[in-house]
Protein backbone atom coordinates (compact mmCIF):
# COMPACT_ATOMS: atom_id res chain seq x y z
CA UNK A 1 0.00 0.00 0.00
CA UNK A 2 2.42 2.82 0.99
CA UNK A 3 4.44 1.30 -1.69
CA UNK A 4 2.17 2.11 -3.91
CA UNK A 5 1.85 5.53 -2.74
CA UNK A 6 6.00 6.41 -3.13
CA UNK A 7 5.45 4.70 -6.71
CA UNK A 8 2.84 7.80 -7.22
CA UNK A 9 4.64 10.25 -5.37
CA UNK A 10 7.87 9.61 -8.03
CA UNK A 11 5.52 9.21 -11.19
CA UNK A 12 4.24 12.79 -10.00
CA UNK A 13 7.92 14.08 -9.48
CA UNK A 14 8.90 12.33 -12.35
CA UNK A 15 6.22 14.24 -14.59
CA UNK A 16 6.85 17.75 -13.21
CA UNK A 17 10.29 17.44 -14.00
CA UNK A 18 10.12 17.08 -17.42
CA UNK A 19 7.87 19.97 -17.32
CA UNK A 20 9.75 23.16 -19.30
CA UNK A 21 11.27 25.62 -16.35
CA UNK A 22 9.15 27.96 -14.38
CA UNK A 23 7.60 31.28 -15.62
CA UNK A 24 9.79 33.62 -14.19
CA UNK A 25 6.93 36.15 -13.54
CA UNK A 26 4.60 33.21 -12.29
CA UNK A 27 1.36 34.27 -14.05
CA UNK A 28 -1.13 32.49 -13.32
CA UNK A 29 -2.29 32.46 -17.59
CA UNK A 30 1.65 31.16 -19.15
CA UNK A 31 0.56 27.52 -19.46
CA UNK A 32 -3.08 28.90 -21.07
CA UNK A 33 -1.21 31.21 -23.60
CA UNK A 34 1.50 27.83 -24.17
CA UNK A 35 -1.38 26.08 -25.58
CA UNK A 36 -3.15 28.72 -27.26
CA UNK A 37 -1.22 30.46 -28.83
CA UNK A 38 2.48 28.66 -29.12
CA UNK A 39 0.78 25.27 -29.93
CA UNK A 40 2.42 23.65 -26.71
CA UNK A 41 5.70 23.87 -28.96
CA UNK A 42 9.19 23.40 -26.83
CA UNK A 43 9.99 26.73 -25.39
CA UNK A 44 12.46 28.29 -23.24
CA UNK A 45 12.88 31.71 -21.44
CA UNK A 46 15.19 33.67 -22.52
CA UNK A 47 16.57 37.13 -21.74
CA UNK A 48 18.57 37.53 -25.04
CA UNK A 49 14.32 38.26 -26.38
CA UNK A 50 14.02 41.71 -24.47
CA UNK A 51 11.02 43.23 -23.84
CA UNK A 52 10.79 47.20 -22.87
CA UNK A 53 7.78 48.40 -21.03
CA UNK A 54 7.53 51.34 -18.33
CA UNK A 55 7.63 49.74 -14.40
CA UNK A 56 3.74 51.47 -14.84
CA UNK A 57 1.07 52.24 -17.43
CA UNK A 58 0.82 55.72 -16.84
CA UNK A 59 -1.70 55.79 -19.67
CA UNK A 60 -3.51 52.51 -19.53
CA UNK A 61 -4.25 53.10 -23.66
CA UNK A 62 -1.40 54.02 -24.84
CA UNK A 63 1.48 51.85 -22.82
CA UNK A 64 4.78 51.48 -24.58
CA UNK A 65 6.00 47.82 -25.52
CA UNK A 66 9.71 47.85 -27.12
CA UNK A 67 10.78 43.76 -27.93
CA UNK A 68 14.10 43.39 -29.62
CA UNK A 69 15.73 39.82 -30.52
CA UNK A 70 18.39 41.27 -32.65
CA UNK A 71 20.27 38.86 -30.17
CA UNK A 72 19.19 35.51 -31.97
CA UNK A 73 19.81 37.46 -35.25
CA UNK A 74 19.38 35.39 -38.83
CA UNK A 75 17.44 32.69 -36.82
CA UNK A 76 14.15 34.49 -36.27
CA UNK A 77 11.51 33.12 -37.75
CA UNK A 78 8.47 34.77 -35.97
CA UNK A 79 7.61 37.02 -32.79
CA UNK A 80 4.05 36.37 -31.49
CA UNK A 81 3.45 39.58 -29.00
CA UNK A 82 0.81 39.12 -26.22
CA UNK A 83 -0.21 40.42 -22.82
CA UNK A 84 -1.06 37.59 -20.26
CA UNK A 85 -3.58 39.08 -18.30
CA UNK A 86 -5.69 41.20 -21.33
CA UNK A 87 -9.27 40.24 -22.36
CA UNK A 88 -7.49 40.26 -26.35
CA UNK A 89 -3.92 38.94 -25.31
CA UNK A 90 -2.69 39.09 -28.75
CA UNK A 91 -0.40 42.21 -29.89
CA UNK A 92 0.70 41.19 -32.66
CA UNK A 93 2.50 38.67 -35.31
CA UNK A 94 5.66 39.85 -36.82
CA UNK A 95 7.23 37.59 -39.28
CA UNK A 96 10.91 39.25 -40.67
CA UNK A 97 12.61 38.84 -43.37
CA UNK A 98 15.79 38.87 -44.32
CA UNK A 99 15.86 42.66 -44.67
CA UNK A 100 13.84 43.74 -41.75
CA UNK A 101 15.75 43.60 -38.31
CA UNK A 102 13.85 41.51 -34.75
CA UNK A 103 12.82 44.73 -33.35
CA UNK A 104 9.58 46.14 -33.27
CA UNK A 105 8.11 49.11 -30.84
CA UNK A 106 4.84 49.85 -30.47
CA UNK A 107 1.58 50.97 -28.20
CA UNK A 108 -1.01 48.87 -27.14
CA UNK A 109 -4.25 48.92 -24.41
CA UNK A 110 -4.21 47.02 -21.24
CA UNK A 111 -7.14 46.42 -18.79
CA UNK A 112 -5.22 45.83 -15.80
CA UNK A 113 -1.71 45.18 -14.75
CA UNK A 114 0.20 42.15 -16.96
CA UNK A 115 3.13 40.21 -17.64
CA UNK A 116 3.68 41.46 -21.44
CA UNK A 117 5.52 38.46 -23.69
CA UNK A 118 7.59 37.87 -26.42
CA UNK A 119 7.69 34.52 -28.33
CA UNK A 120 10.31 34.65 -30.61
CA UNK A 121 10.21 31.15 -32.47
CA UNK A 122 13.69 30.77 -34.14
CA UNK A 123 14.79 28.00 -37.51
CA UNK A 124 15.25 24.98 -35.15
CA UNK A 125 11.24 25.00 -33.74
CA UNK A 126 11.64 26.80 -30.15
CA UNK A 127 9.84 29.42 -28.77
CA UNK A 128 12.50 32.04 -26.93
CA UNK A 129 10.28 33.97 -24.65
CA UNK A 130 11.29 37.26 -23.14
CA UNK A 131 8.68 38.79 -20.95
CA UNK A 132 8.13 42.39 -18.86
CA UNK A 133 5.51 43.31 -16.28
CA UNK A 134 3.62 46.38 -16.52
CA UNK A 135 1.68 47.95 -13.51
CA UNK A 136 -1.40 50.02 -14.77
CA UNK A 137 -4.54 51.40 -12.81
CA UNK A 138 -6.23 49.51 -16.36
CA UNK A 139 -9.23 49.65 -17.94
CA UNK A 140 -7.32 50.88 -21.18
CA UNK A 141 -9.56 48.02 -23.11
CA UNK A 142 -12.65 49.53 -21.99
CA UNK A 143 -12.09 52.87 -21.97
CA UNK A 144 -13.82 55.53 -24.53
CA UNK A 145 -12.42 55.92 -27.77
CA UNK A 146 -10.31 59.33 -27.95
CA UNK A 147 -10.12 59.08 -31.53
CA UNK A 148 -13.72 59.28 -32.01
CA UNK A 149 -14.63 61.62 -30.08
CA UNK A 150 -12.51 63.95 -32.43
CA UNK A 151 -14.25 66.08 -35.10
CA UNK A 152 -13.38 64.92 -38.63
CA UNK A 153 -11.86 61.44 -37.41
CA UNK A 154 -13.16 59.60 -40.56
CA UNK A 155 -11.42 62.23 -43.08
CA UNK A 156 -8.30 61.57 -41.26
CA UNK A 157 -8.64 57.68 -41.28
CA UNK A 158 -5.31 55.80 -42.84
CA UNK A 159 -3.16 59.11 -42.66
CA UNK A 160 0.00 58.08 -41.59
CA UNK A 161 3.18 60.02 -40.33
CA UNK A 162 6.25 58.38 -40.43
CA UNK A 163 10.04 59.30 -41.10
CA UNK A 164 13.42 57.03 -41.68
CA UNK A 165 15.83 57.72 -39.22
CA UNK A 166 19.36 56.55 -40.18
CA UNK A 167 21.16 54.24 -37.22
CA UNK A 168 24.16 52.92 -38.04
CA UNK A 169 24.20 50.29 -41.12
CA UNK A 170 19.85 50.42 -40.27
CA UNK A 171 17.72 52.49 -40.80
CA UNK A 172 14.46 52.87 -38.29
CA UNK A 173 11.09 53.60 -39.70
CA UNK A 174 8.50 55.21 -37.20
CA UNK A 175 5.38 56.27 -38.13
CA UNK A 176 2.05 56.44 -36.81
CA UNK A 177 -1.65 55.42 -38.65
CA UNK A 178 -4.96 57.00 -38.00
CA UNK A 179 -7.18 54.52 -37.52
CA UNK A 180 -9.66 53.85 -34.03
CA UNK A 181 -8.41 50.67 -34.01
CA UNK A 182 -11.83 49.52 -31.96
CA UNK A 183 -11.78 46.33 -30.27
CA UNK A 184 -15.59 45.35 -29.62
CA UNK A 185 -15.24 45.88 -26.36
CA UNK A 186 -16.87 50.03 -26.27
CA UNK A 187 -20.36 49.48 -25.45
CA UNK A 188 -22.09 49.83 -29.39
CA UNK A 189 -19.01 50.11 -31.47
CA UNK A 190 -18.24 46.96 -33.30
CA UNK A 191 -14.50 45.49 -34.25
CA UNK A 192 -12.38 47.57 -36.29
CA UNK A 193 -8.66 47.66 -36.68
CA UNK A 194 -6.09 47.31 -38.73
CA UNK A 195 -5.14 43.52 -38.87
CA UNK A 196 -2.94 43.70 -41.83
CA UNK A 197 0.24 45.42 -42.64
CA UNK A 198 3.32 44.49 -45.15
CA UNK A 199 6.78 46.29 -45.54
CA UNK A 200 7.27 46.26 -49.44
CA UNK A 201 10.59 47.14 -51.07
CA UNK A 202 9.87 49.18 -54.22
CA UNK A 203 9.40 46.49 -57.03
CA UNK A 204 6.42 45.50 -54.55
CA UNK A 205 8.22 42.47 -53.22
CA UNK A 206 7.16 41.50 -49.27
CA UNK A 207 10.24 42.18 -47.02
CA UNK A 208 7.92 41.62 -43.51
CA UNK A 209 4.55 40.74 -42.77
CA UNK A 210 2.80 42.14 -39.52
CA UNK A 211 -0.74 41.15 -38.45
CA UNK A 212 -2.01 43.22 -35.97
CA UNK A 213 -5.02 42.79 -33.27
CA UNK A 214 -7.24 44.91 -31.15
CA UNK A 215 -4.49 44.92 -28.08
CA UNK A 216 -2.59 47.84 -30.35
CA UNK A 217 -3.68 51.18 -29.20
CA UNK A 218 -5.68 53.70 -31.18
CA UNK A 219 -3.70 55.54 -34.36
CA UNK A 220 -0.59 52.53 -33.77
CA UNK A 221 2.68 54.01 -33.27
CA UNK A 222 4.82 51.66 -34.54
CA UNK A 223 8.84 51.60 -35.43
CA UNK A 224 10.29 48.96 -37.78
CA UNK A 225 14.10 48.48 -38.67
CA UNK A 226 15.50 47.61 -42.06
CA UNK A 227 18.81 47.23 -43.28
CA UNK A 228 20.12 49.33 -45.70
CA UNK A 229 18.74 52.85 -46.76
CA UNK A 230 16.69 51.38 -49.74
CA UNK A 231 13.25 52.54 -50.35
CA UNK A 232 10.21 50.87 -48.48
CA UNK A 233 6.83 51.27 -48.41
CA UNK A 234 4.10 49.77 -46.01
CA UNK A 235 0.78 48.63 -47.05
CA UNK A 236 -1.64 48.09 -44.66
CA UNK A 237 -5.30 46.95 -44.55
CA UNK A 238 -8.12 47.37 -41.66
CA UNK A 239 -11.04 44.23 -41.34
CA UNK A 240 -13.63 46.66 -43.13
CA UNK A 241 -11.02 45.96 -46.23
CA UNK A 242 -9.71 49.77 -46.00
CA UNK A 243 -6.18 49.51 -47.74
CA UNK A 244 -3.42 52.27 -47.11
CA UNK A 245 -0.20 52.29 -48.18
CA UNK A 246 2.98 54.94 -47.14
CA UNK A 247 6.50 55.06 -48.44
CA UNK A 248 9.71 56.00 -47.01
CA UNK B 1 -2.10 25.16 26.30
CA UNK B 2 -2.21 28.62 27.75
CA UNK B 3 0.47 30.17 26.25
CA UNK B 4 -1.20 29.16 22.51
CA UNK B 5 -4.20 30.92 23.92
CA UNK B 6 -2.31 33.78 24.65
CA UNK B 7 -0.53 34.06 21.60
CA UNK B 8 -3.90 33.16 19.49
CA UNK B 9 -4.94 35.98 21.41
CA UNK B 10 -2.38 38.51 20.55
CA UNK B 11 -2.77 37.90 17.00
CA UNK B 12 -6.35 38.44 17.50
CA UNK B 13 -5.55 41.97 18.05
CA UNK B 14 -3.15 42.77 15.21
CA UNK B 15 -5.49 42.84 12.05
CA UNK B 16 -7.01 46.08 14.63
CA UNK B 17 -4.81 49.32 12.52
CA UNK B 18 -4.09 51.91 13.89
CA UNK B 19 -6.52 55.03 12.90
CA UNK B 20 -5.13 56.87 10.02
CA UNK B 21 -4.79 60.68 11.21
CA UNK B 22 -2.86 63.50 9.50
CA UNK B 23 -0.71 65.06 11.95
CA UNK B 24 -0.73 68.75 10.44
CA UNK B 25 1.91 71.02 11.99
CA UNK B 26 0.39 74.81 10.47
CA UNK B 27 3.39 77.02 10.34
CA UNK B 28 3.33 80.83 10.39
CA UNK B 29 5.38 82.16 7.48
CA UNK B 30 4.40 85.80 7.44
CA UNK B 31 2.41 87.77 9.73
CA UNK B 32 -1.25 86.14 9.52
CA UNK B 33 -0.04 83.59 6.53
CA UNK B 34 0.39 80.19 7.67
CA UNK B 35 1.43 76.87 5.79
CA UNK B 36 0.90 73.23 5.78
CA UNK B 37 3.84 71.55 4.31
CA UNK B 38 4.00 68.32 2.74
CA UNK B 39 6.85 65.95 1.81
CA UNK B 40 8.26 65.88 -1.67
CA UNK B 41 7.57 61.63 -1.80
CA UNK B 42 4.72 60.51 -3.97
CA UNK B 43 1.22 59.08 -3.08
CA UNK B 44 1.66 56.12 -0.80
CA UNK B 45 -0.36 54.37 1.45
CA UNK B 46 2.00 55.41 4.51
CA UNK B 47 1.64 59.39 3.86
CA UNK B 48 -1.63 59.09 3.08
CA UNK B 49 -1.42 61.77 0.02
CA UNK B 50 0.32 64.63 1.91
CA UNK B 51 2.89 65.25 -0.28
CA UNK B 52 1.24 68.89 -1.22
CA UNK B 53 1.32 72.13 0.37
CA UNK B 54 -1.30 74.05 1.34
CA UNK B 55 -1.79 77.33 3.87
CA UNK B 56 -4.38 79.76 5.25
CA UNK B 57 -4.16 83.34 5.61
CA UNK B 58 -5.82 84.80 8.53
CA UNK B 59 -7.14 88.38 7.60
CA UNK B 60 -8.94 91.00 10.05
CA UNK B 61 -12.95 89.13 9.64
CA UNK B 62 -12.06 85.73 8.64
CA UNK B 63 -9.71 83.04 7.35
CA UNK B 64 -8.89 82.24 3.50
CA UNK B 65 -7.64 78.87 2.89
CA UNK B 66 -5.32 77.59 -0.16
CA UNK B 67 -5.77 74.36 -1.49
CA UNK B 68 -7.73 71.35 0.77
CA UNK B 69 -5.85 68.97 0.76
CA UNK B 70 -5.57 65.13 -1.09
CA UNK B 71 -8.55 63.73 1.62
CA UNK B 72 -11.47 64.56 3.42
CA UNK B 73 -9.40 62.91 6.35
CA UNK B 74 -7.38 65.79 5.56
CA UNK B 75 -9.70 68.64 5.05
CA UNK B 76 -11.11 67.86 8.00
CA UNK B 77 -7.72 67.76 10.27
CA UNK B 78 -6.75 71.07 8.33
CA UNK B 79 -9.72 72.82 9.28
CA UNK B 80 -9.31 71.37 12.83
CA UNK B 81 -5.51 72.82 13.05
CA UNK B 82 -7.21 76.66 11.65
CA UNK B 83 -9.50 76.57 14.59
CA UNK B 84 -5.93 76.10 17.28
CA UNK B 85 -4.51 78.84 15.31
CA UNK B 86 -7.35 81.26 15.76
CA UNK B 87 -10.98 81.69 16.40
CA UNK B 88 -12.15 83.59 13.29
CA UNK B 89 -13.94 81.69 10.66
CA UNK B 90 -13.20 80.41 7.38
CA UNK B 91 -15.12 82.53 4.78
CA UNK B 92 -13.61 81.85 1.45
CA UNK B 93 -11.24 78.33 0.31
CA UNK B 94 -8.72 79.59 -3.17
CA UNK B 95 -8.05 76.15 -5.34
CA UNK B 96 -5.11 76.70 -7.15
CA UNK B 97 -5.94 74.04 -9.67
CA UNK B 98 -8.08 70.69 -10.36
CA UNK B 99 -5.65 68.18 -9.04
CA UNK B 100 -6.63 65.46 -6.24
CA UNK B 101 -4.36 66.64 -4.02
CA UNK B 102 -5.23 70.27 -4.03
CA UNK B 103 -8.70 69.67 -3.97
CA UNK B 104 -10.07 66.69 -2.58
CA UNK B 105 -10.52 68.21 1.03
CA UNK B 106 -13.07 70.27 0.07
CA UNK B 107 -15.98 67.97 1.88
CA UNK B 108 -14.36 69.89 4.98
CA UNK B 109 -15.28 73.20 3.44
CA UNK B 110 -18.69 72.23 2.23
CA UNK B 111 -20.36 75.36 4.34
CA UNK B 112 -17.89 77.77 2.98
CA UNK B 113 -18.00 79.29 -0.63
CA UNK B 114 -15.12 76.87 -2.81
CA UNK B 115 -13.83 79.38 -5.24
CA UNK B 116 -11.74 78.62 -8.35
CA UNK B 117 -10.58 79.66 -12.15
CA UNK B 118 -13.55 78.86 -14.39
CA UNK B 119 -11.31 76.32 -16.06
CA UNK B 120 -10.16 74.24 -13.20
CA UNK B 121 -14.00 74.02 -12.37
CA UNK B 122 -14.50 72.34 -15.65
CA UNK B 123 -11.45 70.16 -15.43
CA UNK B 124 -12.28 68.83 -12.12
CA UNK B 125 -15.93 67.94 -13.33
CA UNK B 126 -14.45 66.20 -16.04
CA UNK B 127 -11.53 64.01 -14.80
CA UNK B 128 -12.21 64.64 -10.74
CA UNK B 129 -13.78 61.25 -9.99
CA UNK B 130 -11.08 59.00 -12.00
CA UNK B 131 -8.73 61.21 -10.22
CA UNK B 132 -10.43 60.58 -6.85
CA UNK B 133 -10.74 56.91 -7.77
CA UNK B 134 -7.01 56.77 -8.41
CA UNK B 135 -6.26 58.14 -5.70
CA UNK B 136 -8.13 55.85 -3.44
CA UNK B 137 -5.88 52.89 -5.13
CA UNK B 138 -2.42 54.92 -4.12
CA UNK B 139 -3.21 55.84 -0.73
CA UNK B 140 -6.26 53.77 0.05
CA UNK B 141 -8.20 54.06 3.50
CA UNK B 142 -7.00 57.74 4.24
CA UNK B 143 -9.32 58.38 1.14
CA UNK B 144 -12.02 56.57 3.05
CA UNK B 145 -15.50 58.62 2.37
CA UNK B 146 -13.63 61.11 -0.09
CA UNK B 147 -15.90 62.21 -2.97
CA UNK B 148 -15.39 65.31 -5.29
CA UNK B 149 -17.26 68.51 -4.59
CA UNK B 150 -16.92 71.55 -7.27
CA UNK B 151 -15.77 74.53 -6.43
CA UNK B 152 -19.34 77.16 -6.25
CA UNK B 153 -17.62 80.05 -7.38
CA UNK B 154 -15.61 81.35 -10.00
CA UNK B 155 -12.41 83.80 -9.67
CA UNK B 156 -10.88 85.77 -12.48
CA UNK B 157 -7.74 87.26 -12.38
CA UNK B 158 -7.48 90.66 -10.73
CA UNK B 159 -7.24 91.74 -7.11
CA UNK B 160 -9.69 89.99 -4.57
CA UNK B 161 -10.59 92.09 -1.65
CA UNK B 162 -11.44 89.06 1.39
CA UNK B 163 -11.59 88.95 4.67
CA UNK B 164 -10.06 92.17 5.27
CA UNK B 165 -6.62 91.24 3.25
CA UNK B 166 -5.95 92.19 -0.60
CA UNK B 167 -5.19 89.17 -2.34
CA UNK B 168 -3.06 89.20 -6.36
CA UNK B 169 -4.54 86.63 -8.57
CA UNK B 170 -3.32 85.65 -11.76
CA UNK B 171 -4.64 83.32 -14.43
CA UNK B 172 -1.78 80.99 -15.89
CA UNK B 173 -2.21 77.90 -17.67
CA UNK B 174 1.32 76.09 -17.59
CA UNK B 175 0.90 72.89 -15.31
CA UNK B 176 -3.11 71.81 -16.13
CA UNK B 177 -4.52 74.97 -18.34
CA UNK B 178 -5.94 76.74 -15.48
CA UNK B 179 -3.85 77.75 -12.84
CA UNK B 180 -4.17 80.19 -9.97
CA UNK B 181 -1.50 81.96 -8.17
CA UNK B 182 -2.27 83.76 -5.06
CA UNK B 183 -0.16 87.04 -4.11
CA UNK B 184 -0.85 88.24 -0.45
CA UNK B 185 0.12 91.73 -1.01
CA UNK B 186 0.64 92.96 2.69
CA UNK B 187 2.94 90.55 3.55
CA UNK B 188 4.15 89.46 0.15
CA UNK B 189 3.90 85.69 0.34
CA UNK B 190 3.27 84.36 -3.15
CA UNK B 191 1.40 80.83 -3.45
CA UNK B 192 2.38 79.90 -7.10
CA UNK B 193 0.36 76.63 -6.82
CA UNK B 194 2.06 73.96 -9.03
CA UNK B 195 3.66 76.84 -11.28
CA UNK B 196 6.35 76.15 -8.80
CA UNK B 197 7.85 72.66 -8.08
CA UNK B 198 11.04 72.84 -5.76
CA UNK B 199 13.22 70.53 -4.96
CA UNK B 200 10.68 68.00 -6.13
CA UNK B 201 10.18 66.92 -9.74
CA UNK B 202 7.33 68.60 -11.89
CA UNK B 203 4.47 66.90 -13.39
CA UNK B 204 3.12 66.80 -16.57
CA UNK B 205 -0.52 65.26 -17.05
CA UNK B 206 -2.55 68.27 -18.25
CA UNK B 207 0.11 70.50 -19.22
CA UNK B 208 -0.49 72.23 -22.73
CA UNK B 209 3.18 72.90 -23.66
CA UNK B 210 6.31 73.69 -21.06
CA UNK B 211 6.82 76.34 -23.80
CA UNK B 212 3.81 77.94 -22.43
CA UNK B 213 5.26 76.69 -18.31
CA UNK B 214 8.22 78.74 -18.95
CA UNK B 215 6.15 82.10 -19.85
CA UNK B 216 3.94 81.64 -16.65
CA UNK B 217 7.56 81.54 -14.35
CA UNK B 218 8.19 84.90 -16.38
CA UNK B 219 5.43 86.36 -15.13
CA UNK B 220 5.74 84.99 -11.82
CA UNK B 221 9.14 86.02 -11.02
CA UNK B 222 8.05 89.59 -11.47
CA UNK B 223 5.86 89.87 -8.98
CA UNK B 224 6.40 91.65 -6.21
CA UNK B 225 6.82 89.13 -3.89
CA UNK B 226 9.02 88.47 -0.79
CA UNK B 227 8.66 84.78 0.27
CA UNK B 228 7.48 81.68 -2.33
CA UNK B 229 5.28 79.31 -1.39
CA UNK B 230 5.58 76.34 -4.15
CA UNK B 231 2.89 73.71 -4.47
CA UNK B 232 5.13 70.89 -3.53
CA UNK B 233 8.41 71.42 -2.10
CA UNK B 234 10.61 73.92 0.95
CA UNK B 235 9.24 77.73 1.22
CA UNK B 236 12.47 79.97 -0.71
CA UNK B 237 13.05 83.70 -0.20
CA UNK B 238 15.01 83.93 -3.00
CA UNK B 239 14.45 83.03 -6.60
CA UNK B 240 16.35 79.29 -6.59
CA UNK B 241 12.58 77.99 -7.48
CA UNK B 242 12.13 79.86 -10.48
CA UNK B 243 15.96 79.02 -11.56
CA UNK B 244 15.62 75.04 -11.38
CA UNK B 245 12.04 75.05 -12.40
CA UNK B 246 13.52 76.84 -15.94
CA UNK B 247 16.46 74.63 -15.99
CA UNK B 248 14.63 71.41 -15.17
CA UNK B 249 11.37 72.19 -17.86
CA UNK B 250 14.26 73.35 -20.35
CA UNK B 251 16.07 70.11 -20.11
CA UNK B 252 13.07 68.23 -20.20
CA UNK B 253 12.11 69.59 -23.21
CA UNK B 254 15.02 69.29 -24.91
CA UNK B 255 15.57 66.09 -24.31
CA UNK B 256 12.18 65.30 -25.99
CA UNK B 257 12.63 66.88 -28.95
CA UNK B 258 16.25 65.72 -29.25
CA UNK B 259 14.80 62.25 -28.97
CA UNK B 260 12.01 62.73 -31.22
CA UNK B 261 14.16 63.97 -33.99
CA UNK B 262 16.73 61.01 -33.40
CA UNK B 263 13.71 58.58 -34.06
CA UNK B 264 14.10 57.67 -30.11
CA UNK B 265 11.18 55.09 -28.97
CA UNK B 266 9.34 56.19 -25.60
CA UNK B 267 10.76 53.74 -23.60
CA UNK B 268 14.19 54.78 -24.79
CA UNK B 269 13.64 57.87 -24.01
CA UNK B 270 12.08 57.11 -20.20
CA UNK B 271 16.01 55.36 -19.77
CA UNK B 272 17.55 58.80 -20.40
CA UNK B 273 20.05 59.80 -18.43
CA UNK B 274 19.32 62.43 -16.38
CA UNK B 275 21.86 64.98 -15.30
CA UNK B 276 23.65 64.70 -12.02
CA UNK B 277 22.88 68.87 -10.58
CA UNK B 278 19.18 67.57 -10.87
CA UNK B 279 20.46 64.40 -7.97
CA UNK B 280 18.92 67.05 -5.22
CA UNK B 281 15.60 66.57 -6.69
CA UNK B 282 12.71 63.71 -5.66
CA UNK B 283 10.95 61.68 -7.98
CA UNK B 284 13.35 62.56 -10.97
CA UNK B 285 12.92 59.28 -13.12
CA UNK B 286 8.94 58.15 -11.82
CA UNK B 287 8.12 61.99 -13.56
CA UNK B 288 10.00 61.62 -16.32
CA UNK B 289 8.29 58.35 -17.25
CA UNK B 290 5.09 59.83 -16.27
CA UNK B 291 5.90 63.17 -18.87
CA UNK B 292 7.49 60.76 -21.82
CA UNK B 293 3.78 59.58 -21.46
CA UNK B 294 2.02 62.85 -21.68
CA UNK B 295 4.43 64.83 -24.06
CA UNK B 296 6.21 63.06 -25.79
CA UNK B 297 3.29 61.69 -28.56
CA UNK B 298 3.32 66.07 -29.76
CA UNK B 299 7.42 66.28 -30.03
CA UNK B 300 7.24 62.71 -32.37
CA UNK B 301 4.34 64.62 -34.34
CA UNK B 302 6.77 67.42 -34.64
CA UNK B 303 9.67 65.36 -36.27
CA UNK B 304 7.38 63.25 -38.38
CA UNK B 305 5.84 64.39 -41.90
CA UNK B 306 2.82 62.77 -44.41
CA UNK B 307 3.79 59.48 -45.85
CA UNK B 308 0.96 58.21 -47.08
CA UNK B 309 -0.47 58.07 -50.47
Amino acid sequence: MSARILLLLFAFHASSAVAAEADPLQSVMWEYHHKGLLNSEPYVFDERVQVQVPPFAEDSRQVPVHIDARALGDEVVRIEAFADLNPIPRIFTFTPGEQVVPLVAIRIRVQQATPIRAAVLTRDGVWHIGSARVDAAGGGCTAPSVVRAQAGWEDRLGEVVGARFPRGEFSRLRLQVSHPMDNGLVGGIPEFFLNQAELRDADGKVMAELELYPAVAENPNLSLEVKGGQETRLWLRDNNGNEFEAAF
Amino acid sequence: MRLFMLIFAFCMTLPVQAELSYTLQPRQIADGVWLLEGSTDNFDKRNGGNIVNTGFIVGDAGVIVIDSGPSRLYGEAMRAAISRVTDLPVTKVLLTHHHPDHVLGNQAFADVPIAALAGTTELLREQGNAMAENMYRLVGDWMRGTEVVLPNQTVAPGTLEVAGRSLRLLALRGHTGADLAILDERSGVLFAGDILFFQRALTTPNSPGLDVWLDDLTTLEALPWKRLVAGHGPVADDAEPFRQMRDYLGWLDGLLRDAARSGADMNEVIQSPIPERFAGISLTRYELIRSVSHLYPRYEVDALQRVDQ
